[in-house]
């Protein structure tokens, strides 16, 4: 359980974090979403007290993650995947933090195993390639067995197979009742593991809901219909009350207020041929873009030359 | 790399057995972390390796002349501990970097993940440092007495530790050193950075004590007995003979006092480093 109340944080004049509060509750998977820049990763460190709140408070399992006797027993966070001296093992990395903790041996080797680390024990963590490093970085998250974990960016830079297994490891945990708060910026990623979401924006939570009603509130579906009478069937349907249509294509209706049947329907009455007809589900990143569209710290602006973005200097080109 | 897909049972499999964090266990984990880096060894190597090198040299070189200057002339542990000029740097160098390099690498953020309250990781690796740097010491020590002693006879000289001067320098090398080793690490957790750390240690030891010490203005000169390495290495010092490590002679500082003016450079500067390490953000 973490329980953060109006958190701020502010460098200077900048607000980086702005008044967030939130619960991430036991038992369920909790994504915490947003664009590059939007204080997840400062959030998440603040948790764990690495970074002082300007205001507000965060507490977790109850209280301050500062005041746990054996903090490593409650959280388990995995921060940044270098957070590793490059001139150690990955088992002298562990063995070292289980160490401040009375953590056997047993236990390192258990964790090494768990994350599929047991082969390169002993080679030295600079040498490690990303994936590699996120793996140590869980392996230390889990060696406490710790009632809540803490993950930021647990799936960056794993392979397919190792996004896998993030997954279904999280998910287990999460079955056991424990708290899994993880963050991520790719909704396709949470779509697929996290239960609810927490969603933020430029410093402040936006969205603070189950998975599927974020994707519910994303706004009504869609039919997609493609017809050589584009033009006499879009007439008829607009007659109907509350239906919009909208012309994506020289042959392409896209289809609101109404549903698949309906203008089936329509259709016909007319005699008018259909060459497709499909209802289209609003998806998580419709609502994730939705709800963040005013809040991305930073954007590519295809037709702003001034912001060097990629799609920018390609426009140019 | 292939039991990574295997069906992850539970992340506990056997019930890990975890314990409040302690002091006691804090020093274990922090030695954990200095005896698992390669570089560690071979710095200390390196801070030893001077001592019985230099001690070797330079009593076979004042063997020749000693039939000129009269039996006495020379200090036994004077020689014996010469290597500790260069000796000293080496460990300097370890102290700075055992805290800079957490801060360059973020293993510090692991390091106070598992210490939230902060400061008592900060004493406990001091501590390992401290007691590793007493047993450099007393190796250096040990080693360059057995390399000085086959011109012992030659030169005129004698290591007698029942002589309170002689037993005063060969104890003061590990205790200078141990004090030397925290004020070193005192400046690593200040400015976080190696290479500021190391250039701030050696600007001190060979920019700033020495442009006190050597210019011609009596008030800088009383100034500069009173900084770090000048005021600490009196209890390395012959009365007779001078120091092997600083350049300032004319000091009215006691062995011991002067090394308690090191001591308070340090106390001060841990402080410091303290009370910065609760206020800024890892």
């Amino acid at each position: 359980m973490i329980e953060a109340d109006g958190l701020t944080k502010r460098y200077g004049t900048r607000t980086v974090v702005d008044a967030m509060t939130f619960a991430v509750r036991p038992g369920k998977v909790t994504g915490f979403l947003g664009p590059n820049g939007a204080g997840k990763s400062t959030t998440m460190r603040m948790v764990v007290g690495l970074d002082r709140p300007t205001s507000g408070a965060v507490t977790v399992n109850g209280r301050p993650y500062a005041q746990h006797r054996a903090p490593l027993g409650e959280v388990g966070v995995l921060l940044d995947a270098k957070a590793v001296h490059p001139g150690r093992s990955a088992h002298e990395h562990l063995l070292a933090l289980a160490t401040t903790h009375g953590i056997g041996r047993r236990r390192v080797d258990e964790v090494m195993g768990l994350t599929g680390l047991t082969s390169v024990a002993r080679v030295r963590a600079g040498r490690f390639s990303l994936g590699m490093g996120q793996r140590l970085g869980i392996a230390a998250a889990l060696l406490g067995d710790p009632r809540t974990l803490i993950l930021d960016e647990p799936v960056n830079g794993l392979d397919p197979e190792g996004v896998l297994w993030v997954r279904t490891l999280l998910r287990g945990l999460a079955a056991e009742g424990r708290t899994v708060f993880l963050s991520s910026h790719l909704m396709s990623e949470m779509a697929l593991t996290a239960d609810h979401l927490v969603v933020v924006g430029r410093g402040r939570v936006v969205a603070d809901a189950p998975v599927a009603d974020i994707v519910a509130r994303a706004g009504t579906s869609a039919v997609r219909v493609r017809t050589p009478d584009a033009p006499r069937l879009a007439a008829l349907l607009v007659r109907h009350a509350g239906v919009e249509v909208r012309s994506t294509g020289a042959d392409l209706l896209d289809v609101t207020g109404s549903t698949a049947p309906a203008v089936a329907a329509v259709a016909a009455g007319a005699g008018i041929v259909l060459h497709e007809l499909a209802p289209v589900h609003a998806s998580l990143e419709d609502a994730y873009l939705q709800l963040t569209a005013d809040d991305v710290e930073y954007r590519s602006h295809p037709a702003d030359a001034t912001t060097p973005t990629r799609r920018t200097s390609g426009a140019r080109r | 790399m292939t039991t990574t897909t295997a069906p992850v049972p539970s992340a506990a499999a056997a019930r890990a057995d975890v314990r409040p964090v302690t002091f006691g266990r804090l020093v274990a984990a922090e030695w954990v972390k200095l005896r698992s880096l390669r570089s560690t060894w071979w710095t200390l190597a390196l801070a030893v390796v001077f001592f019985p090198l230099l001690a070797a040299m330079r009593s076979s070189s004042i063997a020749q002349v000693a039939a000129d200057a009269g039996p006495g002339a020379f200090v036994g542990p004077v020689y014996v501990t010469s290597g500790l000029a260069l000796g000293q740097l080496a460990l300097c160098g370890l102290a700075v970097v055992v805290i800079t390099a957490e801060y360059r690498s973020g293993q510090i953020r692991s390091t106070l993940a598992a210490a939230p309250t902060r400061l008592p990781a900060l004493w406990a690796k001091l501590t390992v440092l401290v007691a590793v740097a007493l047993g450099a010491g007393i190796v250096g020590v040990a080693t360059g007495w057995a390399a000085a002693s086959p011109w012992f006879d030659a030169a005129g000289m004698t290591v007698d530790l029942g002589q309170a001067e002689h037993l005063r320098i060969m104890l003061g090398v590990p205790l200078y050193l141990a004090a030397m080793a925290a004020l070193a690490y005192g400046f690593g957790a200040v400015l976080r950075s190696s290479a500021a750390g190391i250039a701030t240690v050696l600007g001190l030891v060979f920019v700033v004590e020495p442009a006190f010490s050597y210019l011609p203005w009596e008030p800088l000169q009383k100034v500069a007995t009173y900084l770090p390495t000048a005021a600490g290495s009196r209890l390395v010092t012959s009365d007779t003979m001078g120091s092997v490590v600083a350049g300032s002679q004319s000091t009215t500082l006691t062995p011991w006092g002067g090394y308690g003016v090191l001591l308070g450079w340090v106390a001060v500067l841990l402080v410091v480093a303290a009370v910065l390490l609760r206020r800024r953000d890892a």
